[in-house]
């Protein structure tokens, strides 16, 4: 029976650590600031614990009882408090509060495990050996604890399902114990009804801890989710808000369904209307299919090639009855060859020519996605270009990241280009901007295919118009071996948000 | 109740293996490209079989590194096509090898050479030969990527590989200190690449002691200064600071301009300009022919190798140097050519591991450690989204003499490396070995010269200089530092001197 006890002793001491870890770790990843978190959640924890051991004396009679109903306490709300502070996080203003509560309650009751376990066992053995023997145990459960959680636990069940998991760890001590100590306790029965409730409970909560994780992640995005995907390359989230869809990349805004069009139609528009010619197009990312149902507004087009590196992305797009609403189920088109490829790459290894090329890639915000800004990238994309052809490229917001943009536009001049900047408003995104390149200079056109809702002939010129606080300011080109862009992007935007 | 200690230990240990087991992927790999038996064969004077065909040719080059392949490349450029190199190995390349699988190309050594100077004509040659410098520009896509190195210091990351973290005032006084000096090096133009172009007597001083003297006699006693100043040597030299000359050690941090642009790399290292080198001069490229024996005769020297003799006028002798004793008829025995032992290995990646929230780098080193880091392959590549990749990790056994580091690569079997180096990246990756698919190792005994005191200046390799002899030595550790623009310069000049003579003759 010794063994049996003290192994009990260190499963209470490694789901009270879990507790801890589970809160500090939960509170670092919602609200940041992780050397905050878990000192002041340790530091909490610890004195709710002394709490706990002063107010083990106010206890006298029925220990073995008591002590049951704590563990089953403990099981309950320790094994449901990260489901508890998620929700918290995503439906209420006050996480804080909640959490710190979370926090003492279970602090008091670990704090109360110990003392009335010894007081328990005192009279089987001696002072000394007894606490020698369940601090040991104490100690040793808390260290199994601290290398569990980061090495499997968290990995493996996250955080959700193993508060839970010792939940079931206290619950099941708590079964155990009316076994153990069956001849000094007095309505046992009653004691494991409860704990098999208790146990079933978080049975039921260990299975269905995806459906709370994704209900809590439904309100941290301010929308329904109706879509999401972790493919090979991204996480792809796709919400809506009554008739507004807006697809989020690795948590950044691709478009809002409301406005897209402003978007697409400045992308495409100004550059391809005035290619005298255009049989063949080549978009380079875009896998939302947007761009390419305008360009499909042009009857003379004859082929558009779209590389986009996700397949999962772009077979979204051309079957999701609500996207290929929105791109006018472009993907179908016979006239429309998708290419799931990484683009520098295959623009390296393609010798086709096209009269107008689309850059559509998301903003630099990595080295990797740096790559695709590089007068390498560039050089390598204007060897494509037809004799009359025009290239046109994404380039973020002049407003929001003034040197991001004109980084942009200078290294595509280092690349031998001309260029020709421009800008429009879409509301989701705020002020955005664009870079038309080419061989030769650009001239406006004057007819644009008919239907379009934002771009207008009168209005063309004025896009190519900036204002002082967008005005151009002398970058640096973006190489390979510098990518100053990345850093760029990181400082401007680090500006905004302060 | 009693609880026995030791039962108590096993049960724990026994979970804590059964943890670790769990995870881990199996990790294939073995030896590769072990040279020492041949070596061994030359060393203890093996007989080989007697000559039975006779080819003629006015030149012939041994060895098919950089030296060899350079001095090929010179000859074909001059209209000389009527030379042969032998290589002993399956491939040439020597130290700048590369080997390839699925994901990416990747180096067996010499990774990497910084942009060259205006001093270093020849190779800025090659590199217009090879579309790397065009109209006085640098190719983007042959300078390294950024962000190019990273070092992992008290459990963080810094840029660069010069400590910056954590710095006293005294540490930041000696590095401005050892700058301040260094600068002044570099303005006597005395530390050029390459080396025999500025090595000049009035600097000989720094030869006759070793680097850690002369740092210690400058007043630097900062460990991390003494750190990065051996990382540097181990680096560049396969030594400690110890064990290097002092003007070795000066011509490390004095010989290049300090710029920014960053080193000229590909995903297979060096091993890219072998490959182009052997584009161009692959069919005069012989592999697996081991040189036994090379005489000089009345008319000329032969050179045996398997069962042929090479009837030759001239032989550019690309080889290292260490070898000429043993192949060279009464070929005096040399006493300033110390080699240090590396190893190399490629480990295949079928993940990235945990990087403590950094992007991954080109080159990653880690302060403290005996080995001297890592470079990722696949980070000089275009694509954007990368799964998996190959590292190249380097070891230079610089503690402890190079002989006994030498048995030790070949008293150790392959576990106990792939134990080492996986022990040594775990310090900073945790989850390596769930990553790890493969490791191959590539142990060399004589993988560079070393620079030690008094061998710069030495008498006995000034006369390996030579050039009025029928046998022109090529290999950089004439010049007492193994750096690809040595093993070219000597490789080319060598070249130049049997055409011009050849000619002459003629």
């Amino acid at each position: 029976m010794g063994i049996l006890l003290f192994i009990s002793v260190l499963l209470v001491a490694a789901c009270g650590l879990i507790y801890e870890l589970v809160a500090g770790t939960l509170a670092s990843y919602l609200v940041g600031d992780s050397v905050f978190q878990f000192s002041t959640i340790i530091g909490t924890y610890l004195f709710a614990m002394g709490i706990g051991s002063a107010l083990s004396r106010y206890l006298n009679r029925g220990l073995v009882y008591r002590f049951v109903w704590i563990e089953l306490l403990l099981g309950v709300i320790g094994g449901f408090s990260s489901a508890l502070l998620m929700m918290a996080f995503a439906f209420t203003q006050g996480f804080e509060l909640i959490l710190y509560a979370l926090v003492i309650v279970m602090g008091v009751l670990v704090g109360l495990e110990i003392p009335l376990l010894m007081r328990i066992v005192r009279d089987r053995y001696e002072f000394r050996d007894v606490i020698a023997h369940v601090l040991t145990f104490d100690y040793l459960g808390a260290l199994g604890a601290s290398l569990l959680f980061p090495i499997l636990l968290v990995p493996r069940l996250g955080l959700v399902r193993s508060a839970m998991l010792f939940g079931l760890v206290n619950a099941g001590v708590a079964l155990w114990t009316t076994y153990l100590f069956s001849t000094q306790l007095s309505g046992a029965r009653t004691l494991r009804v409860a704990c098999v409730v208790v146990i079933c409970g978080l049975g039921i909560g260990m299975a269905d801890a995806r459906r709370i994780t994704a209900t809590a992640e439904d309100n941290i995005y301010a929308d329904d989710i109706i879509f999401a995907r972790d493919t090979r390359y991204q996480h792809l989230v796709l919400t809506r808000f009554k008739d507004d869809l807006r697809l989020f990349l690795n948590s950044h805004l691709q478009f809002s369904s409301r406005d897209e069009y402003r978007y697409h139609e400045a992308l495409i528009h100004p550059g391809l209307a005035a290619v005298p010619v255009p049989h063949r197009v080549l978009v380079l990312g875009g896998g939302d299919g947007l761009a390419v149902r305008e360009i499909l507004k042009y009857p003379q087009i004859e082929s558009i090639t779209l590389v986009d590196l996700d397949p999962e992305m772009t077979k979204l797009f051309s079957t999701h009855p609500m996207l290929t609403k929105l791109n006018d189920k472009s993907f179908l088109s016979p006239r429309v060859h998708i290419i799931n490829a990484d683009a520098f790459p295959w623009v390296d290894s393609n010798t086709d020519n096209f009269d107008f090329i689309v850059i559509d890639f998301p903003d630099p915000t990595n080295y990797s996605l740096g790559k695709l800004y590089t007068t390498a990238f560039y050089r390598a994309a204007s060897r494509h270009l037809s004799a009359q052809g025009l290239m046109v490229v994404q380039s973020t917001s002049p407003m929001f990241a003034r040197d991001s943009f004109w980084c942009i536009a200078q290294t595509l001049k280092q690349a031998g280009l001309q260029t020709y900047p421009y800008h429009v408003y879409v509301p989701s995104f705020g002020e955005w901007g664009f870079v038309l390149a080419g061989t030769h200079e650009y001239i406006p056109p004057i007819s644009l295919p008919s239907g379009l809702r934002f771009i207008n002939v009168e209005g063309l010129p004025g896009l190519f118009q900036f204002p002082p606080d967008m005005a151009p300011l002398p970058m640096p080109p973006n190489q390979l071996n510098s990518q100053v862009l990345v850093r760029t992007y990181e400082n401007d935007w680090k500006d905004i948000s302060h | 109740m009693k609880l026995g200690r030791r039962k108590f230990l096993r049960a724990g240990s026994a979970a804590l293996v059964g943890l670790s087991l769990k995870t881990d992927r199996p990790i294939a790999g073995s030896f590769v490209n072990d040279s020492f038996q041949m070596g061994h064969l030359l060393r203890d004077r093996a007989s080989f079989p007697p000559a039975k065909h006779i080819e003629k040719f006015p030149i012939v080059i041994v060895g098919g590194g950089i030296a060899g392949l350079s001095a090929a490349w010179r000859l074909r450029k001059r209209g000389f096509t009527d030379f042969v190199l032998l290589e002993m190995n399956p491939q040439a390349g020597g130290n700048a090898r590369w080997g390839e699988n699925e994901i990416t190309a990747y180096p067996w050594a010499a990774h990497y050479v910084p942009v060259p100077g205006p001093k270093a004509e020849f190779v800025r040659e090659l590199f217009e030969d090879l579309g790397v410098l065009k109209n006085g520009q640098w190719e983007e896509r042959d300078l390294c990527f950024a962000p190019q190195e990273r070092l992992f210091l008290y459990g963080r990351w810094q840029d660069g590989l010069e400590p910056a973290v954590g710095l006293t005032q005294k540490d930041r006084d000696q590095f401005q200190h050892l700058e301040g000096l260094f600068a002044k090096f570099r303005a006597s133009g005395e530390f050029t690449i390459p080396l025999e172009l500025g090595r000049s007597s009035k600097s000989q001083d720094l030869d006759r002691l070793s680097f850690s003297d002369w740092l210690q006699q400058q007043g630097c006693d900062s460990r991390l200064v003494n750190w990065y100043m051996n990382y540097a040597c181990r680096d560049d030299y396969g030594a400690f600071a110890k064990d290097t000359s002092a003007w070795a050690g000066a011509h490390y941090f004095s010989s290049r301009e300090v710029e920014e642009k960053g080193p000229l790399t590909w995903p297979e290292g060096n091993g890219w300009i072998t490959r182009r080198l052997l584009e161009r001069v692959g069919e005069n490229v012989r592999t697996n022919e081991m040189v036994h024996r090379i005489a000089e005769t009345k008319r000329g020297v032969s050179i045996f190798a398997g069962d042929t003799e090479f009837q030759s006028e001239f032989v550019i002798f690309a080889a290292p140097t260490f070898l000429a004793p043993y192949l060279v008829e009464a070929f005096p025995r040399l006493n300033d050519f110390v080699y240090s032992p590396w190893l190399t290995a490629n480990l295949t990646l079928e993940r990235l591991p945990d990087s403590r929230g950094a992007e991954p780098t080109w080159d990653t080193v880690f302060l403290d450690s005996p080995t001297l880091g890592y470079v990722d392959a696949t980070h000089q590549s275009l694509r954007t989204h990368i799964d998996r990749t190959v590292w190249t990790f380097y070891w230079a056994l610089a503690d402890g003499i190079p002989a006994q580091n030498r048995q030790l690569l070949l008293d150790k079997d392959w576990n106990y490396w792939k134990e080492a180096i996986l022990h040594d990246l775990e310090r900073v990756h945790s989850d390596i070995r769930q990553c790890v698919s493969r490791i191959d190792v590539m142990r060399m005994g004589h993988a560079m010269i070393r620079p030690t005191v008094g061998s710069v200046f030495s008498k006995e390799r000034r006369r390996l200089t030579r050039r009025d002899t029928r046998l022109l030595f090529a290999n950089s550790d004439l010049s007492s530092i193994s750096i690809f623009e040595e093993a070219q310069y000597h490789g080319v000049l060598a070249a130049q001197t049997a055409l011009d003579r050849l000619h002459g003759h003629r």
